[in-house]
This record gives structure tokens, sequence and C-alpha cells, in this order.
């Protein structure tokens, strides 16, 4: 077994608002091997971008992190300033927006090299050469034109290539990838999928996939979290959670994919019944249980954690759903 | 960029015109100029002599291209009370009210948009509330109180700059200090306001992101944005220095185009009073096509509209 080059233990975001503190994130943990995808997959408003944001210290001032254990390649990142030191070096991120992600008063170019420069330094010629290469790596052709043009004059499928060319600018061990696809339209989103996925292989990248559509997931994912209001609930290999999902939340979640063959075209898609509770406040018991079919009283008690080897699950069921 | 250019200077040029037109209008409104040339006591056969000279008997529209005209080649008519040249007048003066202007609009930028910043990255602490308090003073004063504040303290106590005319560099410190702070408030607000949204911009978390200091976020990504709407606000806010320059050239007894302004309306001398109004138009219709010109430097979106 080797180390992890992520670890994160009982990671937890509260934020300050008028009517109490909001448990965005409530204890979460797993680990990120080096060249693997972990997707984090739940509903929008579960906790996923606070989680992401949490790992590279980028929180809101209203949001405040802590966790028992949270180190990268075994540094202990909630020391002060060393997540500081590590983001866009060795860890970076991209972000849902693609239209808004790039300074609108600079040119590509100039945004992609500066980063660059400031970590690794050397010749701003080399560093623009540098970024030449990385968008046509990210296949954006006539790359040296593109880096004198300003980000309003790019599509946003074109943007967030600049933007996943711009984060491997420093070679970077760890990309965080939040909803980057969702602003997208579906041919778009399959481009940007699959180039994550040669560039992943070319240069031995770990990435984290944040999405809320587990059918993203299943085309993408070594292994699996799946998040429900601030917490893990369940977490495995991409064919566990696809072939045995265990957790009600989980199977209900996959009964939401379509499947090409299987769903008739039109067809109403399963949307869960019911809303996701307030994350004001503690929770005491299963936060699905609301919405579970499954649920007996005992789940308002504090449910256990099963599973069996890299496979778990929080509910009070043994066996799959 | 050449076409924007292009189209912001029509624009400019339309408005001009309309300012002409209104100057025009103010003058032949205030009532007969023929009599107020002949000056008192004057016989209505001289008035009439007068009225021909001037050509004052022509159609309006003859006299507003012959008088547009005049005003192109720099000629503003004669002035009621001075008797001279309006044109000869104004010149005269420009200079001080120029320096003057210049001067109190780097204060007001030199403290506002280090008090802005400042106030946007640690906004709702006691940072920003001093801030915010210092600049609310500069508005609920007002700037004849500072004015006299100053002269006490830096001119009659101290004795380090003058209190009054305008022979070196020495006597404008204090009228430039008064004007500044008084036009500071608007700034400050807008550079904090700015601040705040652009630091809460996804491009500012990329920027953060990429690991770049908090002094390049703050003052590369975030402050260049900011600054935008800045450069507009210039040019708006030359209407508040030039009524500002009126009262404070006033109390300075700095000889310029405020003081100026403010005799010709004592003194009822409409031909100066035109030229000074036409003039101020003018040169903000200037200001405003060259902060539209900054500006699309500044935010290259605008450059293609
Ligand atoms: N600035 C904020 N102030 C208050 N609550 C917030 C703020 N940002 C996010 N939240 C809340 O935190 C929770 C988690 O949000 P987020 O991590 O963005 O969810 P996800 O990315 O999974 O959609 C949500 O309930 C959301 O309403
Ligand atoms: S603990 Fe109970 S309510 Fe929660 S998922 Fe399991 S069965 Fe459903
Ligand atoms: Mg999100």
């Amino acid at each position: 077994m080797t180390a992890p080059l992520l670890s994160v233990r009982d990671l937890r975001v509260d934020l300050k608002t008028r009517i109490g503190t909001l448990h965005a994130v409530r204890g979460i943990s797993f680990d990120v091997a080096r060249g693997e995808t972990l997707c984090i997959v739940g509903e929008s408003g579960c906790g996923k971008s606070m989680t992401s944001l949490a790992l590279m210290d980028l929180l809101p001032r209203v949001a405040k992190r802590s966790a028992s254990g949270l180190t990268f390649d075994g540094q202990d990142m909630m020391r002060p300033r060393v997540a500081e030191k590590l983001r866009g070096r060795r860890m970076a991120m991209i972000f849902q927006e693609p239209m808004t992600a790039l300074n609108p008063a600079f040119t590509i170019g100039d945004q992609m090299v500066e980063a660059y420069l400031f970590h690794v330094g050397g010749s701003r010629a080399a560093a623009v050469d540098r970024a030449a290469q990385m968008l046509e790596k990210v296949g954006i052709g006539s790359a040296r034109s593109r880096l004198g043009q300003y980000p309003h004059q790019l599509s946003g499928g074109l943007r967030q290539r600049v933007m996943i060319a711009m984060a491997l600018m420093t070679e970077p061990e760890l990309l965080i990838a939040d909803e980057p696809t969702t602003a997208l339209d579906v041919t778009i989103q399959a481009q940007i999928l699959r180039l994550l996925k040669d560039l992943q292989r070319e240069l031995g990248l770990a990435i984290i996939f944040i999405t809320h559509d587990l059918g993203l997931v299943s085309r993408i994912a070594d292994r699996v979290v799946v998040m429900y209001a601030g917490a893990v609930v369940e977490e495995g290999s991409a064919a566990e959670i696809f072939e045995a999902p265990a957790h009600p939340y989980t199977c209900a979640l996959i009964d939401c994919i379509p499947q090409p063959g299987k769903t008739e075209r039109g067809a109403h898609l399963g949307t869960i019944p019911g809303v996701v509770p307030s994350l004001i406040g503690r929770q005491e018991g299963c936060a699905f249980r609301d919405r579970c079919a499954l649920s007996e009283a005992v789940c308002a008690r504090p449910v256990p954690v099963r599973g069996h080897g890299s496979h778990h699950w929080a509910c009070i069921r043994e066996v799959a759903a | 960029m050449l076409i924007y250019i292009l189209k912001r200077l029509g624009l400019a040029l339309i408005v001009a015109l309309t300012v002409s037109v209104i100057a025009f209008a103010l003058l032949r409104a205030s009532g007969d100029i023929a009599t107020a040339l002949a000056g008192e006591g004057a016989t209505p056969e001289s008035i009439a002599v007068i009225r021909q000279t001037y050509g004052l008997d022509r159609p309006i529209p003859v006299q507003y291209l012959s008088w547009l005209w005049d005003v192109a080649r720099g000629d503003f008519g004669q002035s009621y009370f001075f008797r001279t040249d309006v044109a000869g007048l104004i010149f005269g003066k420009i200079g001080n009210t120029l320096i003057l202007g210049a001067a109190s609009l780097a204060i007001a930028l030199a403290l506002s948009i280090p008090l802005g910043v400042l106030a946007a990255i640690y906004s709702g602490s006691i940072i920003d509330r001093a801030v915010t308090m210092f600049s609310l003073m500069g508005q609920a004063l007002p700037s004849f109180f500072l004015a006299l504040a100053l002269i006490m303290v830096f001119a009659i106590n101290l004795r380090m700059f003058p209190a009054s005319g305008a022979d070196s560099w020495r006597n404008f410190v204090l009228p430039a200090l008064t004007l500044g702070y008084y036009i500071t408030p608007p700034f400050m607000r807008l550079v904090r306001a700015g601040m705040i949204d652009a630091l809460n911009t996804d491009y500012v978390r990329t920027a953060r992101a990429k690991g770049l200091p908090a002094r390049r976020v703050v003052f590369k990504h975030a402050l260049r944005n900011a600054l935008v709407p800045v450069v507009g606000l210039v040019a708006v806010q030359l209407g508040l220095l030039m009524g500002g320059s009126v009262v404070v050239e006033s109390i300075f007894a700095l000889d310029g185009l405020g003081y100026l302004a403010y005799q010709s309306i004592s003194y009822r001398d409409f031909p100066v009073l035109q030229g000074v109004v036409l003039l101020l138009s003018l040169a903000y219709v200037v200001l405003t096509l060259l902060s539209d010109i900054i500006n699309a430097w500044l935010d290259p979106r605008l450059r293609a509209a």
C-alpha cells in the first residue's frame, strides 16, 4: 500500500448565518491515490463545493473549516499557509462557470503565464511557449493567436479548455474539478470529459471530479463518494457503487440515470421525492430518513457505518437495498 | 477600437452642439442684449445703432450660426461689466482653475483608492467603519467650514501655507485639500463597492486558486476591474468639482474660473456667464469622451460595443 496523495479525515465546514450555524460539511473522510479519479456526487446543496473549497483553503470568509487530518503528500494542510503554498502549483482547481472564471480585463496568455512565472520562474518567453504548448494539448488550435485574445472572445467550451490548460501549467499532481461541465452543452461536455481522461493518463494526474450527475460518474470514476446533506453516505469503487449500491440514497440516484435502451425516449426520469433537510443545527440519526422508503424508527438514532474492503455505507441495513 | 472611438466622437459632437444651443439661448433669454451693451442711460438711437452693428436685428437662426462661427474662432463677445473680451478674461483665469481641479482630483484619488481598497478588504470591520466615517465627514462638512479650519491651522497658526492669492504652488495647497476632500466620498464609496464586488467574483477566486500572493490578487485582478466605474465618475464629478471651485476659489481669493462665474452671476454679466458655461460644458464633453476611451482600454469587452 502506498500512501495516498490526499487524505481527508473528519472534515467539517461551518458557515455563520443570521439564523444560526449552517453545517455544510459534517465530518467527511476519504483518500485520493495518485493518478486516480475520485468522484464526489450528490444533489445540489449537499456540500460538494464547500468540500472542494475547504481542500484548497479558498472558503469564503463566513465559512470555517476544521478536520482531524488533512494531508497532501504527507504535508499537514490544516497548518497555516501550507495549502496556500500548494495550490496553483501541486494542486489546481477548475470551476463550474467558465464564463466568469477568467478575468475579463486580461488576455488569456497573461492569465496563463502569471502563476507559472510566480511558482516556477524563468523567462516570460519560456512561459509563453509553455502556455501555447498547453493550449495545443487541450485541443485549442492556433494557440499563439489565442494567447492574445480576451476571455469574451471565446466560447464557454473553449474557456473551460483554457481553464484546464491554465490549471495544468505547473504540472500539478491533483486537479479538483467542481462541476466543470455542468454549464456546457452535452457535446462539449463529452469532449471535456474525454480530454480530462486523456490528460490524466498522460500526466498521471489525480482528479477529484465533483458532479450532481451520476451518469457522468459512471463514465469517468475509479472510485465514488456519495454525499447527502453534508455527509458521506456511501463510498466504494465505481463497480461497487454501480453494480451493488448499498445505501437507499445511492439506489435512488441510480434509478435517476437514464439507461440507453432501457429508458424510453421522453420518459419522466425518476426524481427522489421529498426535500433535503435543513443544514442549520445538528442532525441526529440518518439525514435521509424523511425521504427513504425503507426508514424505520431506529433510523432516528445514530446510524452505524457498515461495509467491507473499499465499500462502506452509513445505514441501518446490512445488505444492499 | 477605432470604430468605437469614432462613434463616441460623433456622440460628443452632438452633445457639444446641443450645449451650444442652450448657451446661446441663455444669453438671448437674459433680456435685450443691445440695451445691456449700451449701458445705463443710453438713448434709443444709440441702442438701435448697437443692434445693427452687432447684427441683433437678424433672424435668430442666422444670429445663432454667426455666433457659433465666432465662438469656433474663439470670440465669445464682450463683457458687460469688465468691458473687455470675454475670451481674454476666461483664458487669463482658466490656468488657475485647471491647476486647482487637477490637484483636487489627484488628492481625491490618492485618498479614495487606498482607503476604498482597505475598507473593502476589511469590510464590516472597525477599519471599514472608520474609513466610512472619514468619508461621510467629507460630505457632511460644508466645504467653507473645512476651508476656514485649514486656514486657522495651516495659515494662521503654523504659517505653513498662505490663506489667499494665486502666486505660487503654496497658494494651491489648502484650496486643493478642501476641494479634494469634498469630492472624495463618492470616489471612496465607488472604489469600496467595486472592490467588494470584484473580490467576490469567480475570477478573483481563480486568481487565488492559482496560488498568487494576496497583493497580486487584490491590486491586479480585483482593482483593475473595480476602477472601471471610477474613471466614469471622474467625468461626472467634474460638475461637483466646478460647483465646489466656485465656493473654494471665492474663500481663498484664488482668481480662477469659478470665481469669475461667481462674479458674473452677481453682476448679471451674461456674456461672461455664457462663455464660462460653454467652456465648462465642452470640457465636460471632452472628459467624458476621454473616460470612455480609458474605460475601453481598461475593459476590453467595451471595445466591441
Ligand atoms: N455563502 C454562503 N452563505 C450561506 N450558506 C451557504 C453559502 N454558500 C453555500 N451555502 C450553503 O452551504 C450548503 C452547501 O453548499 P455547496 O457546497 O455549494 O453545495 P453543492 O456544491 O453541493 O451544490 C448549501 O446548503 C448552501 O445553501
Ligand atoms: S438509515 Fe434508515 S432512513 Fe437512512 S437510509 Fe438507511 S434505512 Fe433509510
Ligand atoms: Mg456546487
